[in-house]
């Protein structure tokens, strides 16, 4: 219990050093921020390996939650513009599989 | 039980879904972790923001921020298109590289922009082209901005106009294209590059600013040097610029040629749903206003003086007037306006209420500029979610 009071404080202080590590340096001549990673869970379901595996090269998969309940054919546009505008490449079978997830987990089904 | 709440595991699980990479440092995940308990998000040089996307970031400022005059900094919203974007600049080795139809091409350092050319200063709306895209309906694709995308700053730089002067124009230039340091993952994401028509580019009030109100632009808001085009939607205003090229034909790359594009009549628009014939690249902003206070949901007490306060602005003609309803649209009012900075800021607004009976309260704003245009009482709609300046109803409960 102890140890985990104290790993907690540790947490704690380090939060308060890293104030500064949250802002932009400047050493120099040069500038430089670091990016915070933020994890994104998308909802369970057949072919969510498949979706983070692909489109987390070009994006984090917060562009999908972010969207609204779209239908099947929106989804495949949208596929369809990663992979034909943007150059995304996704194997022919991941597709149909990428749509059929975004479709049923966050659009209308159908 | 006291010792499982504090593992390090659980404490990050209770503030939210935000987690480690290997990148971050474990202490300033759990600073991220205690922003994200509130729904914001704090990223480098920037307060707590809302979330849109991480990679590239686009954030969004909360409304209240905008009861200021002039933006802070920190809470001007953040909007990249595509991924790796710039997050270290050795201000020794960057140039601004004027190439393509000029007689001399150019290299200009940091200091070049600020000593060699007049320097030029003022305060202008910045807002993304698809703020209030969530508002949309049908819905569209894309970033669900609501009312965050946008800002008020006081720019300082240098003239486009100046700098070719100084590389000198060729006869026969069509465009200028704006390159930034950002690039896509992969060669075949289109390079994000935006250009203005020449005469465009030469106003006088087209500039590549260094500064944002005083200080240098910050990383995410396109350090060391962004273009500037007051009333102009922001998907000009190339952040981090590397390259200036003048072309002796149309530039037509994707962000111009298929992407930013609105109908080609004179609304904008089409009926929801539906394609437009023909389209052209999104240009001046249209004019808008919005409450701030109180906003949607408030609680005002009956017989209570209250304010109403807001902002309104438009795409370089300054605001003449603006009234305030707070019965839905029924009757009108002068508000008064604020202090004026000038034709691309924003001006505030306010109007002194006084609710004497209880119920719910529709109020509303609506701003026309000086060569008056106004907003639609009905959200106009186009498919790419453009344009957003629907007159809002603000909802609050007397009591």
């Amino acid at each position: 219990m102890k140890i985990a009071y104290f790993i907690y404080a540790l947490i704690l202080g380090m939060s308060l050093m890293a104030a500064s590590g949250l802002s932009g340096q400047q050493t120099g001549g040069v500038r430089s921020i670091s990016l915070p990673y933020v994890e994104v869970r998308l909802a369970d379901g057949e072919g969510r390996d498949i979706v983070e595996r692909n489109c987390i090269m070009c994006h984090s998969l917060d562009y999908i939650p972010m969207q609204p309940k779209f239908t099947k054919a929106q989804w495949t546009a949208i596929v369809n513009k990663m992979t034909k505008t943007f150059g995304a490449p996704v194997p022919d079978d991941d597709v149909e599989k990428i749509i059929g997830f975004l479709t049923i987990r966050y659009g209308t089904g159908n | 039980m006291a010792e499982r709440f504090f593992t390090r595991r659980d404490f990050l699980k209770a503030a939210g879904a935000v987690a480690a990479g290997a990148a971050l440092a474990g202490s300033q995940m759990d600073i991220l972790a205690s922003a994200a308990e509130k729904g914001l998000i704090e990223y480098p040089e920037k307060t707590g923001l809302h979330l849109l996307t991480s990679r590239p970031p686009n954030l969004e400022t909360p409304l209240h921020y905008f009861k200021e005059l002039v933006t802070p900094n920190n809470a001007l919203f953040v909007r990249w298109h595509i991924t790796p974007i710039p997050t270290s600049i050795d201000l020794s080795q960057w140039r601004l590289k004027i190439g393509g139809n000029v007689n001399n091409p150019l290299a200009l350092s940091y200091d070049d922009l600020r000593t060699k050319f007049e320097k030029v200063v003022f305060t202008a709306v910045i807002q993304c082209a698809g703020n209030g895209r969530a508002f949309f309906e049908p819905r569209i694709p894309g970033a669900q901005w609501k009312n965050g995308a946008m800002g008020n700053i006081t720019w300082t730089g240098c003239r486009v106009r100046d700098i070719l002067g100084m590389a000198g124009i060729k006869p026969g230039s069509v465009d200028v294209a704006f390159d930034g340091l950002d690039r896509g993952t992969i060669p075949s994401v289109p390079d994000y590059i935006k250009s203005l028509p020449v005469d465009k580019a030469l106003e006088e009030d087209v500039i590549i600013a260094y500064e944002m109100n005083g200080e240098p632009l910050s990383m995410l808001n396109g350090f060391p040097a962004r273009l500037v085009v007051p009333g102009w939607y922001a998907t000009y205003w190339v952040k981090s610029l590397s390259d200036i090229t003048v072309t002796d034909a149309p530039f037509e790359q994707f962000w111009m040629k298929t992407a930013y594009r609105i109908p080609d009549n004179a609304c904008g628009c089409v009926e929801p749903g539906g394609k437009p014939k023909k389209t052209v690249p999104i240009n001046r902003m249209t004019t808008r206003s919005l409450i701030i206070e109180p906003l949607e949901g408030a609680v005002v007490k009956r017989g209570q003086p209250i304010e109403i306060m807001g902002i309104a602005f438009s795409g370089g003609y300054s605001i003449k007037d603006v009234v305030v309803s707070t019965d839905g649209g029924r009757t009108w009012a002068q508000a008064k306006l604020g202090r004026d900075l000038g034709r691309y800021s924003w001006i505030q607004f306010r109007y002194p209420w006084r609710p004497a009976k209880q119920g719910r309260y529709t109020l509303m704003a609506k701003a026309t500029n000086s060569i008056g245009e106004s907003q639609p009482v009905e959200g106009l709609w186009n498919p790419s979610g453009y344009l957003w300046n629907k007159i809002e109803g603000v909802e609050v409960d007397v009591r």
